[in-house]
């Protein structure tokens, strides 16, 4: 077995031609366990999942699943692999109802009722309110509860990966809670994690292996109890991300 | 007078239900590729020609040139996306250069209409049995009625599709939001090239439809339904096909009603008019739908 589910490996990233927005950077979604990245604005960190998901072609370097080399690989064969993704722009369809929402990510096995129902009911016992509200219109919910949908919506899949970019940005601070304990969580139902946040504190929490960005490059990382105990490191990131972590 | 009006009236509800047709189409191109179908009008007037050459070659009447244009124009749209679309979304900015290329197809779509049919006005000579028939006090020609019958059918059964179906409803979600919609594990490419091939086989099924409801029409005709079909999409909201429907029946009228109250030159700048108002007071459209870029 590959070391990484998903990888990055020396990828360049180019806006119009020469803007560089990634520079060989590495990286890797290690199994069974949340992956955090992590680093200022501008660093790069969503560019780099949108590369890693194929949304964003890269100029140099690979994308790798299972170490197999697929880049050029469009965004919509991810889900085949096991591999789902919830963006940091929201990513609902507002004018289709919260089950037309559910049932759009079924595409690719749409003609099988019988697994599209039950992936309909695992997104409903996870999370009760997307049922009470499945005829409202997605639009219409409160920030927290699309997010939740989005969640129901990406793990009704069975993925074995997924992907979160900022899962909590503009979501208030009780709910936030709410999501993180849920990510925390997923490692012990098989599901591996990687998670790009603004939320130094939290993903330094909960993640087990830590990448630190500057400027599209690796910075630094390291596995999180590193991160927590070295006080140089802790310094660093402190320094990059004009955040201090409490040990 | 009130027969004028009368008159006005259904004729503007069979001139819009074709106007709602020519925007439908024209605003699920752009709301799905996000493409300026310079050309559109073009696509058009040859469904026009393809009703005319089997009438005239072959004796196949109106009625049944409608299903032979929705397959021919079908299959022709899903073999010039393949030609088209990888080419400009290659490009910096595929917006705008969908504009610059569908002007060039436009023109190259025109010349050729003119090679094959030359610069007359063509008509098509079939007449229905009765040749008209009485609506409440006043006749209207069959052909009319015809025509009207089957724009509601299409728009009955597009609407059905759009919204009640699950690829109709990703059509919709892709022009809601066009990255979501790859995440869901949608092909976008596929997608895009059903939405062209869809939007090609309505317009081809409009173009028989004005060989029925127009006097005339010739290789230049073009132009003139492409502009009417911009005037629809940007009153019904761009990339909004409910809109579109709703505001290709609203010009239909309006424009026929301008034709019983203002002197004939007059008329015509009512569509132009109800752009510009649009642009200035109501830029989202009729439906005030935000439209998501």
């Amino acid at each position: 077995m590959a070391d990484a589910v998903l990888e990055l490996d020396r990828v360049d990233v180019a806006y119009h031609g020469d803007i560089r927005i990634l520079r060989g950077l590495s990286l890797k979604v290690r199994p069974g366990v949340i992956t955090g990245v992590i680093g200022p604005n501008g660093a790069g960190k969503s560019t780099a999942l949108k590369a890693l998901y194929g949304l964003l072609k890269p100029v140099a370097g690979d994308v790798l699943i299972d170490g197999r080399k697929v880049t050029g690989l469009p965004p919509w064969k991810f889900i085949d692999n096991g591999i789902a993704l919830v963006p940091q722009q929201r990513s609902l369809f507002n004018e289709l109802s919260v089950e037309d929402n559910l049932r759009l990510a079924c595409w690719s096995f749409r003609r099988d009722r019988a697994r599209v129902e039950q992936a309909l009911e695992r997104a409903y016992v996870q999370f009760p309110m997307l049922r009470d509200k499945r005829r409202d219109l997605a639009g219409s919910m409160s920030g927290g509860q699309q997010r939740f949908l989005e969640l129901g919506r990406a793990l009704a899949l069975r993925p074995r990966v997924l992907l979160l970019d900022e899962p909590t940005a503009m979501i208030a601070p009780r709910v936030s809670a709410e999501i993180y304990e849920f990510v925390h969580g997923l490692p012990g139902q098989g599901i591996t994690v990687l998670l790009v946040d603004q939320n130094v504190r939290q993903c330094v929490r909960i993640s087990d292996h830590l990448y630190v960005l500057e400027l599209g490059q690796n910075k630094v990382d390291g596995s999180a109890r590193a991160f927590q105990q070295d006080a140089g490191l802790r310094d660093l990131i402190a320094e990059w991300v004009d955040y201090r972590i409490d040990a | 007078m009130e027969l004028l009006i009368l008159n006005g009236l259904v004729n503007g509800l069979i001139v819009g239900g074709i106007y709602a047709l020519v925007g439908v189409s024209l605003t699920l191109l752009y709301g799905v590729l996000r493409v300026v179908n310079f050309a559109h009008g073009e696509f058009v007037i040859a469904g026009s020609f393809l009703a005319f050459v089997l009438f005239s070659s072959f004796g196949v009447p109106p009625l049944l040139a409608v299903p032979i244009a929705a397959v021919v124009f079908f299959a022709a749209g899903w073999g010039l996306y393949y030609v088209l679309i990888p080419r400009l979304a290659r490009s910096d900015d595929p917006e705008l250069m969908s504009f610059l290329m569908f002007y060039g197809v436009s023109i190259a779509a025109a010349a050729l209409l003119l090679l094959l049919f030359e610069a007359d006005s063509r008509t098509i000579d079939y007449t229905f049995t009765p040749v008209s028939m009485q609506v409440g006090p006043i006749y209207v020609s069959t052909a009319r009625l015809v025509a009207l019958a089957i724009t509601i059918v299409v728009s009955i059964a597009l609407a059905l599709f759009l919204f009640k179906t699950l690829p109709g409803k990703a059509l919709r979600a892709a022009i809601m939001n066009p990255e979501a919609i790859q995440i869901m594990g949608v092909d976008i490419v596929r997608l895009s090239a059903f939405a062209f091939a869809l939007a090609a086989a309505l317009a081809g099924v409009t173009g028989v439809l004005i060989a029925l409801v127009f006097p005339a029409f010739n290789p230049f005709s073009g132009a003139e339904y492409t502009i009417i079909a911009f005037i629809v999409v940007v009153l019904g909201g761009l990339g909004n096909p409910v809109g579109a429907l709703l505001a290709g029946v609203l010009f239909g009228l309006a424009e026929q009603m301008a034709t019983v109250f203002l002197p004939q030159a007059m008329a015509q700048i009512v569509g132009f008019v109800i752009l510009v108002g649009t642009i200035f007071f109501r830029p989202s459209g009729i439906l005030g739908v935000r439209f998501k870029r």
